[in-house]
């Protein structure tokens, strides 16, 4: 039998991300993880006692929990050598102008400035540990809107807002990285919207990494109260080094009383990256979460974004795309608890391995005794380019109540020969035919970004096809 | 002399473990102090001990040699450049990809080239070590090529004792095995709250054209433990059916390992189980194609009443070099009253991409539009919750494949429904 020739579907093209400049002006600490080093961390910040207390309890936990021996291996990862703060040669500017060429150069390319000319309400960024630009238009602001850096949060009115929620949702003892993050964390946005308020425009806050062997640590907090509607957009990049950087950012989410908030992420980091980020949301009585994640960058990817339905009738939904290519595992999903009277979520991936890439969707979905008339379902879809490639689905599912509704269905397979031979009778090539079934698998999560998201994500999937099948 | 205290750890673990707070990923099998090693195995004659006891392992090393032909190690060239290859990858993405553990097991496990080291149990090796351990005397059951038979083996557990049947079937070319085991507690009264383990560990090869069907029916007193053990070998064209039955038992241990190894080979799993009452079950489900065109189908039909709860682990492993390869798996679990618990994790690993995997799970009540139907018949909404235990029961009863299986289902029904067997006999 004829080898079939199979469809070729060209890595990321990260050279847009993989630019890089001269760090030498920066200020680094030290490599490695220490009380010294944490507390100088914190000093450096000015920070209230509570949250020094918080991060050197935190580094006791991360000393004493070992890693989690399920999912892609971190061995090469030291943090022996990994800088846990880099702070760039300047401080948190408003306007474009007075960030560093090269900084803002950067930000340039990426198209940041650009973007929040056109349509965000708001713009954070971040260049390694601290936030470098952060801006809101004054109309948000005059509604109320709190959009800045955690830290400077931390010492302004919503001070005691931050302490009584700050990783409440994400306990240091949740995981190792979770731990490690609550010890050397560093910049993040703070995000209040208050009662009612609805944002037409989306906050975006982005993050780059720029310094070789460095982690980056950002807190994210946004508080969504009842009522009130709001759009969030993440992203980040990094150049490519030949050492490990990393990823161990956290995201807390609270969504009030009949509230909305779309939390949409494109990650995108080089594959250097140890990506073992944590974010979860907690959803009051008919409020509503709504994830939209595509994981294309990292050398490893722990993420699993959780929603926590903890009111009457509140729901989530997660809609997420994992490219996993040459030298990637990426270990993604989502996490859903589904703890209160007639919740609901729904779920649906999409996962591409290619070239050797490992992708795993996993996930669970948890029903406890107060479900009551709760429903969920999950749907994940995996397609394998090639035989190099692995791609693996582990759904959990724990239900502990009578009256819920759970499904679950998952598919893996190849691009159908039966698909590619329909579409040829109709008079199309079998290039364009395959290309039309890559886009189209990818097209339910494509729609579902903000459109200069889904241009990116467009353009971050090339699609070269060469050959005949069979 | 009875048997000493034993905890068997990280039993029935499934191949890919997820995260440990969901308690999902194995369990732990505890064997009490002193209990009493019963010989309380029956085989229907003709068949017991027709095969030698190592007719299974014989067939197993044949099957290798005939493997290695099939499938010949690389030359020196070819691992050289193989070597090359994955070095020159290591270089080129950071030290290769990060493989996760047992990532890194699935592919030394192909490494070996060994179908012995492969062959799987589904209760894993140390429990299915002791269950042989426990049960002495090997049952092996075996047939000729084109040969077709008829077996059963009864094991009838007895208060305070560790009652287990080994039992290896060794299915020549193009024959045919129907092998029934019925697990049961026929004399104990009901109300005498005694307690016991029963078990079974079941080995079968299936050589090509074979076709294997085993129906495994336990319906034991609450008070015992019963682990229901097996590892299946599938050559090619090779059918293997297991249907299991499980209703009764405190606490139950079902796993099963199937290797589909040879081209076009196939494995049929239906699992039909009752909770009731405070019983826990546990089943793990491994099926690992590697040949080409093979095909596997779980399915998993369940009740889940009073307090019992449930965890189901299934995982389909599509193999490198399973070319066309389709595997399925199905779950539907009725939770019937508040404080069941029901867990699933069903899952699909792929490494070859010329495959089809699919997996569906729906858990839940009565649907809205049965219920009302059922209302409107003039059944309360309890009266129709206890109607689907009812029918599981009755549905096992029907489908028993011999008469010491459906005696033990109506004895069992009994327990859970007054009056079921008269009900049953007159339905009949």
């Amino acid at each position: 039998m004829a080898e079939k020739k199979r469809t070729q579907v060209e890595d990321i093209d990260r050279s847009m991300y993989d630019f890089r400049y001269d760090d030498s002006d920066a200020e680094k600490l030290d490599a490695g993880l220490t009380p010294e080093i944490v507390r100088e961390i914190s000093e450096r910040k000015g920070e209230p006692e509570w949250m020094l207390e918080h991060r050197l309890k935190s580094l006791e936990i991360y000393n004493s929990i070992d890693m989690s021996d399920w999912g892609p291996s971190i061995d090469g990862l030291d943090m022996e050598n990994i800088v846990t703060y880099v702070k760039p040669n300047t401080d948190q500017k408003s306007d474009w102008e007075s960030v560093p060429d090269n900084i803002k150069d950067t930000f340039d390319r990426l198209g940041i400035p650009e973007a929040e000319r056109s349509y965000l309400a708001g713009v954070g960024a971040q260049y390694d540990s601290e936030l470098v630009y952060h801006s809101m238009q004054d109309a948000a602001a005059k509604m109320g809107i709190v959009y800045s850096g955690i830290e400077e949060a931390l010492h302004g009115e919503y001070a005691d807002l931050i302490r009584e929620k700050f990783m409440t949702l994400i306990p240091p003892t949740d995981h190792k990285f979770a731990a490690l993050h609550g010890a050397v964390w560093s910049g993040g946005s703070f995000v209040y919207v208050p009662k009612g308020v609805k944002l037409d425009y989306p906050l975006q806050s982005y993050f780059r990494l720029n310094a070789k062997g460095a982690g980056q640590f950002e807190h994210t907090l946004i508080i969504v109260e009842d009522d009130a509607d709001l759009h969030f957009i993440e992203g980040c990049s990094a150049p490519k080094y030949n050492v490990a950087n990393l990823h161990a950012g956290a995201v807390e989410l609270f969504v009030g009383k009949r509230a909305h908030l779309r939390y949409s992420t494109i990650e995108n980091w080089s594959k250097n990256m140890y990506n073992l980020n944590t974010k979860r949301c907690r959803c009051e009585e008919e409020g509503e979460i709504e994830w939209i994640s595509g994981s294309f960058g990292s050398h490893v990817g722990y993420l699993y974004p959780m929603s926590i339905l903890a009111g009457r009738r509140a729901k989530a939904s997660f809609t997420g795309i994992t490219f996993a290519g040459r030298g990637q595992n990426l270990d993604t999903g989502c996490k859903v608890v589904l703890g209160a009277p007639e919740t609901s979520a729904s779920v649906e991936t999409k996962g591409i391995s290619k070239d050797g890439g490992i992708q795993t969707f996993r996930s669970s979905v948890v029903a406890t005794p107060n479900a009551e008339g709760s429903r969920c379902t999950v749907s994940c879809q995996s397609l394998m380019l090639d035989n190099r490639s692995r791609s693996d689905t582990i759904p959990a599912m724990d239900i502990r109540c009578k009256n819920v509704n759970i499904g679950h269905e998952a598919t893996i397979g190849r691009i159908g020969d039966d698909k590619v031979f329909y579409l040829m009778s109709r008079g199309i090539s079998e290039e364009e035919a395959k290309t039309m079934i890559v886009n189209g698998f990818a097209e339910p999560i494509s729609k579902e970004l903000p459109l200069e998201y889904a241009v990116e994500m467009n353009n971050l999937i090339k699609l070269e096809m060469e050959g005949a099948i069979g | 002399m009875g048997t000493h205290a034993l905890t068997i750890k990280r039993a029935s673990a499934m191949p890919a473990p997820t995260w440990h707070f969901l308690k999902m990923n194995d369990t732990q099998i505890e064997i009490p102090e002193g209990l009493a090693v019963a010989p309380s195995v029956k085989v229907s004659e003709p068949w017991r001990a027709r095969g030698a006891a190592d007719e299974f392992d014989n067939a197993l090393a044949d099957a290798q040699e005939e493997w290695e032909k099939l499938h010949p190690e690389p030359t020196p060239q070819e691992r050289e450049e193989l070597e090359a290859f994955t070095r020159a990858e290591a270089d080129a993405t950071y030290g290769g990809t990060a493989q996760s553990n047992y990532q890194i097991g699935a592919d030394a496990l192909e490494e070996a080239r060994s179908l012995a080291v492969a062959f799987e149990h589904g209760v894993g090796e140390e429990a299915a070590a002791y269950l042989r351990f426990a049960a002495g005397e090997r049952v092996v059951v075996q047939t000729d090529p084109g040969q077709s038979v008829e077996a059963q083996v009864v094991v009838s557990a007895v208060p305070d004792a560790l009652s287990v049947a080994a039992i290896d079937v060794v299915a020549g070319r193009n024959s045919s095995v129907s092998l029934s085991i019925v697990v049961d507690s026929p004399d104990v009264p009901a109300s005498a709250g005694a307690s016991g383990f029963a078990g079974t560990t079941v080995r079968v090869f299936a050589d090509a054209d074979a076709r294997v069907s085993i129906v495994r029916t336990q319906t034991l007193d609450l008070g015992f433990t019963d682990i229901d053990d097996m590892g299946l070998f599938a050559h090619d064209r090779a059918r293997i059916d297991v249907r299991q039955t499980v209703l009764g038992a405190g606490s139950t241990f079902t796993g099963l390992a199937g290797d589909l190894r040879g081209d076009s080979a196939n494995i049929v799993v239906d699992t039909r189980y009752l909770g009731h009452a405070d019983q826990e079950h546990d089943f793990n489900y491994v099926l690992r194609h590697h040949g080409t065109r093979t095909e596997c189908n779980l399915g998993a039909n369940g009740v889940l009443a009073g307090k019992s709860s449930k965890t189901l682990r299934g995982t389909i492993d599509l193999i490198r070099g399973a070319k066309g390869a389709q595997g399925s798996e199905n779950e539907t679990v009725l939770l019937v009253d508040e404080g069941v618990k029901n867990k699933t994790v069903p899952v699909i690993l792929c490494n070859e991409d010329d495959v089809a995997g699919n997996h569906g799970a729906t858990i839940g009540h009565i649907r809205e539009e049965q219920l009302l139907y059922l209302q409107s018949r003039g059944l309360s909404k309890d009266d129709a919750e206890r109607m689907f235990v009812g029918a599981m029961i009755e549905q096992a009863a029907i489908d028993a494949p011999d008469e010491e299986s459906r005696a033990g289902v109506l004895r069992l029904g009994e327990t859970v429904i007054p009056g079921f067997a008269e009900l049953f006999e007159e339905e009949a």
